[in-house]
């Protein structure tokens, strides 16, 4: 619309260089301490091998939330298909770990798999490997996949949506859209992974037990630390992106596209560029969260989660770094506790907790300190909401 | 056979009258009112084995479920002649438990009551006692023709459809007299085309090449799909027997089947799709004025539609025996008093639900839209977010109230029958929904243009600031339009009812199509939302039958739909504007 809105000043241009790096410091003194003291603590059994395995996913889940507040809060791409690179990322780990079971498996032991097949394609009447299956012997490979397969969707879908500059809602629904097609078609049993069963029932990884009473944990520690390291590797690939001249033109697209657009940048270039980064983060979220989990299955494709990890970054703070991880281990720790304890008002809280962010706190629990210091000063007025974007009319006709 | 089988029938009952005088009084009119149960009876009495099978050979044809159960009875050794003081023979059946003396109750076989004895008391016989009826390998395979062919005379079409279909597909050309002698009574037209379609098919059965030529023309006129396997086998074995001529006619028949086949696929394929169009416009519609029009992007639209069936499922239960729920949380137990309604007053109350699903819907809607959306109209994105959280927090309750399971709701008998044109079949119920979205569409095309309401929500949906400084009071615009798109969502949910199953969390189904045909129709043109949702419900069918896979098919659907959206992102039908966002 050409009305002059006013586009409020994003977060990142009001704030100064120095708040900028106050956070990073934040987020690495943290990240760093969880990546040391949490495996410590629990290789002297003062933290249960239980919550590290939780800890770990939670990690994992920030990943997620990561690769959102990359789009939706630095870009201004609302994705609905991140939960989708999320599990093709596990996806490609898993096939690998689905291979290493072997003679493991409940057929391979009653002496029903002499071409030593996955349990399900077992079940499924198969007597050879499928030939797209037979590379992710190498876990090399299935690492380079974890990255490929959901980087090439992203370029591809992505490609085809920035050319016909579909934005705002439409691309919101879009994403959705791909990830209910990913989804009913990975619940089928003849795509040969694993129906909506998935993939479970992992043994080992890189010749490291999951499952052994005794070596097990060591290697969720191992898992856990490096989901620590990954995210702490994001988190700084983040705030180097922000200072970049790059970080600033995208920052811009969000605030007002078309005005980046008729300055002369190629704006669908940058957005393409930050979906696949984006989707490939989520994708190694994916893929650590896998083998932690022990479980791959259709259920973690639906729009519903795509939208379950937006919800995690809107309540801890979108456009920021810590916001996500706070969100995406705040909102799981809650569920972890709630569907225990109030199994039947879990969905109830959640769905709360989502209006009460959106109507009320739209800057997340991190511009909670700024409001309450507000509110004291009994300056309400004078602080403008923290982290709302212009959101113009842009998505009206 | 040269005497008429009426007539030898009566010769046979006279010469029965000769030698048992008990008989007569039954045998004298035995032509035309002797019923099934009395030809058993002379049967049974019969001393004359061959006479015995010929009696039971003339049962053939009848429907009477008693012949059954009389030959079972016969066959496991508990029919008796008990002689009466008089000297007469009645032949009884005996059943239930034995008592202390090892006696059980007696039927009479002539005409299934109570055996009596003069003082008009039930008699109790000892079988022991009694003369069994006696039975041989010979009149067993009798009996066994008669109970074969006993479904063909039943009364009940369905019964004798199937027993007509399955001698057909038999092909054992001893039924063949069987099958025409019913062809002669049969009135029921679509039975008549069954006995057709059997004796042809016995026919292509036959060894001689003329009688195959027959059957298979006769096929061929008939084209019915049931045959098609048989007439492939005939053709493969007349191929190896050398019969040329049954080789074309076979062909010819076979082709003139898949003609027929593809006929009724496509306009099948056409019913269904228009349909299946016709939900998801009933479903979208509520979305294109919410979404389309208001720009709200409502993710509990989808809860609307499950508001919209539970109300279909309470409007059921009070025209029946009413119901019970406790509301969660506040612990609300509420009796809902049934109106006992029975037979079509009770039917009725689907009509009665599609006031109350829209209007229940629509109360929802302006809850929500009070509560909720009213902050977030310059927030779209923001929306979507809040309405999901209202959506969970809806399926939840959902959950808590009416259980997680799905719920039964009856289709009214005006809704669950079909029609068959020319083989193809239309289902009432997909009927109705084609005529109610129709209507629908039309009603809200009326309300949006022709009502002061409708001039109203165009004009605060084009530009709510300048509306409001009109003196439009937006506000109650915005509550009003929600409500009717909720509304309409109810009304879906109402239909959604009759063709999809009734749980809490039903209304994710919709939710991804409905947003898709809106964004494909074009977002804010009703039109546009009619033509998408009629075209990627025609899009899905067809391709569903092509490919024999609706996965895929959907699959397929959505990829061109995204493809789509490449040639024309705003849709088919948006509007014009020059306005920059």
């Amino acid at each position: 619309m050409s009305s002059p809105i006013p586009v409020s000043p994003s977060p990142a241009a009001r704030e100064l260089p120095r708040s900028r790096h106050r956070e990073f410091v934040v987020v690495g003194v943290l990240l760093t301490l969880l990546t040391v003291v949490f495996p410590v603590l629990n290789a002297h059994g003062v933290i249960s091998d239980f919550t590290i395995t939780l800890w770990g996913k939670y990690l994992c889940y920030a990943l997620l939330a990561i690769s959102v507040d990359l789009l939706w809060g630095y870009t201004g791409l609302l994705s609905l298909g991140q939960a989708l690179f999320f599990s093709l990322g596990g996806y490609m780990l898993g096939m690998h770990l689905m291979l290493l079971i072997g003679p493991l498996g409940s057929y391979a032991k009653a002496g029903q798999n002499p071409a030593g097949l996955p349990d399900f394609m077992v079940f499924l009447g198969h007597t050879f490997l499928p030939p797209f299956w037979r590379p992710f012997h190498s876990f090399g490979f299935a690492v380079m996949m974890v990255f490929l397969l959901p980087g090439l969707l992203a370029l591809i879908f992505g490609f085809l949506a920035f050319r016909s500059r579909i934005k705002g809602v439409y691309f919101s629904i879009l994403t959705q859209a791909l990830t209910y097609a990913a989804s009913i078609l990975f619940f089928r049993n003849d795509l040969t992974m694993g129906g909506n069963n998935g993939f479970t029932d992992f043994k080992f990884i890189l010749g490291h037990s999951l499952v052994d009473k005794d070596t097990g944990p060591a290697t969720m520690r191992g898992l856990f630390v490096a989901s620590a390291v990954v995210l702490l590797l994001a988190c700084l690939f983040c705030h180097w992106l922000n200072g970049t001249k790059f970080g600033l033109v995208r920052q811009a697209i969000r605030d007002g596209e078309n005005r980046v657009l008729f300055s002369g940048y190629a704006t669908a270039h940058f957005k393409l560029f930050v979906f696949v980064v984006a989707a490939m983060i989520a994708a190694v979220g994916g893929a650590l969260f896998v083998p932690q989990a022990g479980i791959i299955n259709p259920d973690q494709m639906t729009p519903a989660k795509s939208i379950e990890a937006v919800v995690w970054v809107a309540v801890g703070g979108r456009g920021t770094l810590i916001g996500p991880i706070i969100g995406a281990i705040g909102i799981n720790a809650l569920r972890s506790w709630a569907t225990h304890a109030y199994p039947d008002s879990w969905l109830i809280i959640l769905g709360a907790i989502f209006l009460v962010v959106v109507l009320f706190l739209p800057g997340g629990v991190v511009s909670l300190p700024t409001k309450i210091s507000a509110m004291v000063r009994r300056r309400p007025e004078a602080t403008p909401d923290p982290v709302v974007p212009a959101e113009t009319e842009s998505s009206k006709p | 056979m040269t005497i008429p089988p009426r007539l030898t029938k009566f010769l046979r009952s006279l010469l029965l009258s000769v030698l048992l005088p008990v008989q007569v009084a039954h045998a004298a009119g035995a032509d035309r009112t002797e019923t099934a149960r009395q030809t058993i009876v002379r049967a049974i009495l019969t001393t004359d084995d061959a006479q015995k099978r010929e009696i039971i050979g003339s049962l053939v044809g009848q429907g009477d479920e008693a012949i059954r159960d009389l030959f079972t009875a016969w066959r496991q050794d508990s029919l008796f002649v008990f002689t009466a003081p008089d000297g007469a023979k009645v032949p009884v059946e005996l059943a239930g438990d034995k008592d202390g003396t090892g006696a059980q109750s007696a039927v009479r076989v002539d005409n299934g009551e109570p055996l009596k004895d003069a003082a008009g008391k039930p008699l109790r016989l000892i079988g022991s006692q009694l003369a069994a009826v006696d039975h041989d390998a010979r009149l067993r395979l009798a009996m066994k023709a008669v109970v074969d062919l006993l479904d063909l005379g039943s009364p009940v079409l369905a019964k004798r459809l199937r027993a007509i279909q399955t001698i057909g597909a038999a092909q054992k050309p001893d039924k063949l007299p069987a099958l025409q002698a019913r062809s002669q009574i049969e009135t029921d037209p679509k039975a008549r085309l069954a006995l057709r379609e059997a004796v042809a098919l016995i026919q292509l059965a036959d060894a001689s090449e003329d009688v195959k030529l027959t059957g298979l023309s006769e096929l061929r006129l008939l084209h019915t799909s049931s045959s098609y396997d048989l007439i492939k086998t005939a053709r493969t074995k007349a191929e190896t027997d050398g019969h040329p001529a049954v080789v074309k006619a076979a062909t010819v028949a076979l082709d003139a089947i898949d003609q027929h086949k593809s006929f009724i696929n496509f306009f099948g394929t056409l019913f269904r799709g228009l349909s299946a169009g016709s939900i998801l416009l009933v479903v979208a519609l509520g979305l294109a004025i919410t979404f389309g029009l208001m720009g709200v992007i409502n993710m509990a639209h989808g809860e609307m539609i499950t508001v919209g069936a539970y109300a279909t499922y309470i409007t059921q239960n009070v025209f029946g025996d009413g119901m019970n729920f406790t509301l969660p949380f506040v612990k609300i137990a509420i009796h809902l008093p049934g109106l006992h309604l029975t037979g079509w007053a009770y039917q009725l109350y689907f009509v009665a639900a599609i006031p109350i699903g829209f209007l229940s819907a629509a109360l929802v809607g302006i809850m929500l839209e009070r509560s909720v959306i009213r902050f977030l109209y310059r927030r779209p994105l923001e929306s979507l977010l809040a309405t999901w959280g209202v959506s969970l927090i809806l399926q939840q309750l959902f959950k808590l109230t009416f259980g997680s399971n799905n719920v039964n709701v009856d289709s009214p008998v005006y809704l669950s029958s079909n029609w068959t044109v020319f083989d193809i079949t239309f289902d009432w119920n997909r009927v109705f929904v084609i005529g109610f979205a129709m209507a629908i569409v039309c009603g809200v095309w009326l309300a949006l243009t022709k009502t002061p309401l409708g001039l109203l929500i165009r004009c605060v949906m084009q530009n709510r600031t300048m509306a409001a400084c009109m003196g439009v009071r937006t506000e109650r615009v915005n509550m009003l339009t929600f409500g009717l798109g909720s509304g309409l969502a109810g009304l879906a949910g109402v239909f959604v009812t009759q063709l999809g199953t009734v749980g809490p969390s039903m209304g994710q189904e919709y939710i991804v199509d409905s947003f898709m045909t809106v964004v494909v129709g074009g977002v804010g043109s009703i039109f546009g939302t009619v033509v998408s949702a009629l075209g990627i419900g025609l899009a899905d069918q067809s391709l569903q039958q092509i490919l024999l896979n609706p996965v895929l098919g959907k699959i397929l659907v959505l990829v061109a739909i995204i493809l789509f959206l490449q040639w024309r992102p705003t849709g088919l039908f948006a509007a014009k504007s020059r306005s920059l966002d």
